[in-house]
């Protein structure tokens, strides 16, 4: 916009809320975080001291952290691998059909609506061992189904409630995404011989990875975060470690462990991440909008 | 569709059912399981068809008491969700639509400085600064409290940038018009901006109701007083009670209940949803 | 008193660059002035000057003897009406044309007259409930011209109102704008790009270049006395034939053998020039030049001829011919044509200006 008002004044006011906000929740708590990280603080937070670096030193000493960095990397990807093609793949078919479109999308996108903590208590009924119908489903087939002892189910049932949420996000993506692809490309690729799976995977999947690229992105930032309510609900990080990731571990030292030094230390981590997250993000949107 | 194959659109109908199955299983089992008395849960065996005590559990949840430790109605803690998701959601909108009015409507120096100080908060999720956050809240007296559960979340660069965005389409002729039409700046945020905002606005409305709502890990550090408690983290709550004593029947009607209204939304205002969620992410 | 007064305005931008060096202008009650010029001359920047929506960086503005250059644009008391309309899209026609008067704290009662007054003059009573979205480009140019009109200004501004719409409707616009103007006697600055839209609405045209001043005067002035080359390709269609010639020893020298006598001009470099329906076509033996016939124009009434000029030095410079009624000269064909003294424009080959002394 080249027209503006001529106030010198007002501008500052208008923004004074928002930048308020900001100091007070997310700069001061983020100085303090990067503060903290460079102090061992006592349990009951009566004195503490100086240590310079030993905190990030100690952090990547501890084989935990790496332990959570491997789930993290685990659980984010299954999600965002499971619940993309899983859309995709639904998109695709409700990009097909001519009736009911609409009807499909509304009872495929309410999901993105539910509270992932929900969403994790939904699943784990499904799957509780005493009682659950598909734990003893499974056990007719001969699984033994525990996600309160076994790691590994553990981590399947909150990569499946994490994902079961997501789908409808990626559904309505996708979806717009092949409702752009132009029909003319596809109808001269089948007057050129192209079977329908030959022609989804030569022209309509090359051209939906804009989407699929942008998805990707927001998955796992989803995954990173969004998802904390998932694990506290359901597995709250075990059996043991198994399904810590890195942000539900900056909870669990802060509050339940009160190792303060070290989850701050695990935050300016994660902040940098983020940050280097968000880079990427505002980059490849930036070049899509002008500015 | 450019050739006509019948099974090929039997199979796209039947994989279309198959997922809104699938996306619809757990919620049923839920409804089943809200139906059943507390005893129905030990035998071993969730019921897998409705039972009979619908109204009695339905009922109690939501104007007795939660149940599972909980010693209030699911009424009170839904206001409080309600009073959560609005605060977040009105004070979400309001901030960022002054700031990108700001941003794009005037020139002033730092303004790029301002620019990027809200674009860090896009950097800095609650989950990842929660400690430190906790520790400004507890300093500033503000746990167990409205203005506690509210305005830590109401900063929003994604909101700032889809007005931003938003503002940016507006042709300059048009702030010229209003100046000639004796419209100094205020008048023409009331009279021009926010009419000619109003679907944005309420898509972004309709989004972040739904974030504000299921706000989870803030209101479960925040809230100890039940008088305080939301809808989505009193799930935790309920379900912290010694493993074998959880009321499952009560715990999924509330679980039904949290979801309902943020649902209802999603539901009843599609397009306003959809679109939010497109511009929301540019 | 003059109406509207620029006295020495200049614009300069905050990077340094001068977009108008300086401007005079005495604009008399009622009168329609037109500024007109190539894209980039400035001369919407002057218009928004005038408007109060770019600041004067030098010189002073008066609207009825009172200087303005500080005040808001809704205190200047004038009205624009702007290129895409901008009228308010989520308002009636009614409340784009209120808006303005509401904002002034003028009484309903009073707003409802003058609406109404406004909109029967336009032909607008049937289109007040609807939204911008449900008009025509013709109509959307009334109801902004309506929302100018209502407020009853000192000064109406116009930057290129006419430009979106297609060419029948402009000029059945054009026609309109300027009886409207006449009816209500408001003194009027218009800005365009169209010279003809220029020549047909304006009591006196300002022909603009690089943010000065070429000409001003009335359309006719313009066109037969115009002040520099520029001015002289800018105001008619097809635009006047120039070329640079000399004067030696009481003698046009157009080429080595085509010398033209004119006797008043001591030596010096010249540009001459001739407009295309001032040169006729003559007998071989009474020709001044030939024309190399390259390609034919039929319109019906006019038939416009390009070739290019047999100049014995070799050297051949386009020429246009426009010729009243039908006339087929063929391809190839050389064109006997006289070019009668009384049509010649002489400009300073230096200075591009009007040498004023004629030849004969």
């Amino acid at each position: 916009m080249s027209v503006h008002f001529p106030q010198k004044k007002l501008p500052y006011l208008l923004l004074l809320p928002q930048l308020v906000i900001t100091f007070i929740f997310f700069l001061w708590p983020a100085e303090q975080a990067i503060e903290q990280a460079f102090y061992q603080e006592d349990a009951f937070g009566l004195s503490r001291e100086f240590v310079g670096l030993d905190n990030f030193i100690d952090i990547f000493q501890d084989p935990q952290y790496y332990t959570s960095i491997g789930v993290t990397l685990i659980f984010s990807f299954s999600v965002a691998f499971l619940g993309m093609a899983l859309a995709l793949w639904l998109a695709v078919m409700a990009d097909r059909v001519i009736r009911g479109k609409l009807a499909y999308q509304t009872l495929l996108i309410w999901p993105y609506a539910v509270a992932p903590a929900l969403a994790g208590v939904l699943w784990w009924i499904l799957f509780d061992p005493s009682m659950g119908p598909v734990a003893l489903w499974l056990e007719t087939v001969g699984v033994e189904w525990n996600h309160f002892l076994n790691g590994d189910q553990a981590m399947i049932l909150v990569v499946i409630s994490a994902t079961w949420k997501q789908i409808s996000y990626n559904f309505l993506f996708f979806l717009a995404g092949l409702q752009a692809v132009p029909r003319s490309l596809i109808e001269a690729a089948a007057i050129d011989g192209a079977s329908p799976a030959k022609r989804f995977w030569d022209i309509v999947f090359p051209l939906l990875s804009p989407t699929t690229f942008f998805l990707l992105v927001v998955n796992l930032v989803y995954a990173f975060f969004d998802t904390f309510g998932v694990i506290d609900a359901t597995t709250q990080g075990g059996p043991g470690v198994s399904t810590a990731t890195m942000v539900y571990k900056v909870f669990n030292d802060g509050f339940i462990g009160l190792d303060l030094g070290s989850s701050a230390a695990q935050s300016v981590v994660l902040m940098g991440l983020v940050g280097i997250m968000t880079v990427v993000q505002f980059r490849y949107i930036e070049r899509k909008v002008e500015y | 569709m450019i050739e006509n194959r019948p099974w090929l659109t039997a199979i796209s109908h039947l994989s279309l059912l198959l997922g809104i199955a699938m996306v619809a299983l757990p919620v049923w089992v839920a409804l089943v399981a809200s139906t059943h008395p507390t005893e129905a849960f030990g035998s071993g065996e969730i019921p897998l068809w409705f039972g009979d005590q619908a109204i009695q559990n339905w009922g109690a949840v939501l104007f007795a008491k939660a149940g599972n430790g909980i010693d209030v109605p699911v009424w009170s803690m839904m206001l409080n969700s309600l009073v959560m998701a609005l605060g977040i959601t009105i004070g979400k909108i309001a901030i960022s639509i002054l700031s990108a009015y700001a941003i794009v409507f005037f020139r002033f120096p730092f303004r790029g400085t301002a620019f990027w100080v809200i674009f860090i908060t896009l950097m800095l999720p609650v989950e990842v600064r929660i400690v430190p956050t906790y520790e400004v809240v507890a300093n500033l007296d503000m746990l167990n409290s409205y203005s506690g559960l509210v305005l830590p979340l109401i900063a929003s660069a994604t909101a700032t940038f889809l007005f931003r965005q938003c503002f940016m389409t507006v042709p300059g002729e048009l702030v010229e018009a209003a100046r000639i039409d004796g419209a100094g700046p205020i008048r023409f945020f009331f009279d021009i901006l926010m009419p000619l905002s109003r679907t944005n606005i309420a898509a972004l409305f309709v989004i972040m109701f739904i974030y504000g709502w299921n706000q989870y890990l803030w209101p479960l550090i925040v809230t100890t007083d039940d008088a305080y408690y939301t809808l989505v983290m009193s799930i935790k709550r309920m379900l912290s009670v010694e493993q074998g004593d959880v009321e499952w029947n009560q715990v999924m009607v509330t679980t039904l209940l949290a979801m309902l209204p943020p649902v209802l939304v999603v539901v009843g205002m599609q397009k306003l949803f959809v679109k939010g969620l497109v511009d929301a992410e540019k | 008193m003059s109406d509207l007064v620029l006295e020495n305005i200049g614009k300069t931008y905050a990077n340094g660059y001068h977009a108008i060096p300086s401007i005079d202008l005495n604009i008399e009650q009622g009168e329609f002035i037109v500024l007109v010029g190539p894209s980039g001359c400035g001369k919407s920047t002057l218009l928004r000057m005038v408007a109060g929506l770019e600041t004067i960086t030098q010189g002073d503005l008066l609207i009825k003897g009172e200087r303005v250059n500080d005040k808001e644009p809704a205190a200047r008391d004038i009205a624009m009406v702007f290129q895409n309309y901008a009228l308010y899209p989520h308002m009636s026609v009614y409340d784009n044309m209120a808006y303005g008067l509401k904002n002034r704290g003028v009484n309903k009662d009073e707003i409802d007259t003058k609406v109404n007054a406004v909109a029967v003059m336009l032909g607008l009573e049937e289109l007040l409930s609807r939204k911008p979205k449900q008009l025509s480009g013709g109509q959307r140019q009334r109801v902004a011209m309506g929302r100018a009109m209502v407020r009853d200004p000192k000064v109406f501004l116009f930057d290129e109102p006419l430009s979106n719409l297609d060419a029948k409707l402009r000029v059945q616009m054009r026609v309109e704008i300027r009886e409207l103007q006449r009816k209500l006697g408001t003194t009027t600055l218009y800005v365009t790009h169209d010279q003809v839209e220029a020549m047909t609405l304006a009591d006196r045209l300002v022909v603009l270049n690089k943010g000065h001043a070429e000409q001003i005067g009335t359309p006719m002035e313009l066109y037969d006395r115009p002040a520099s080359t520029f001015v002289a390709q800018f105001i008619g269609s097809p635009s006047m034939n120039l070329i640079p010639t000399s004067v030696k020893s009481e003698y046009l020298q157009l080429s080595v053998d085509i010398r033209l006598p004119c006797p008043q001009l001591a030596d010096q470099k010249l540009i001459w020039g001739i407009r295309p329906e001032h040169v006729e076509i003559c007998a071989a033996e009474e020709a001044d030049v030939m024309l190399n016939v390259k390609a034919v124009e039929a319109l019906g009434a006019e038939t416009l001829v390009h070739g290019s000029l047999q100049l014995g030095d070799g050297n051949t410079p386009n020429f246009v011919v426009r010729l009243a009624g039908h006339h087929t000269p063929k391809l190839g064909e050389r064109l006997p044509l006289r070019v009668p003294r009384s049509a010649w424009h002489l400009f300073d080959a230096e200075t591009q200006q009007r040498v004023e002394k004629s030849c004969n």
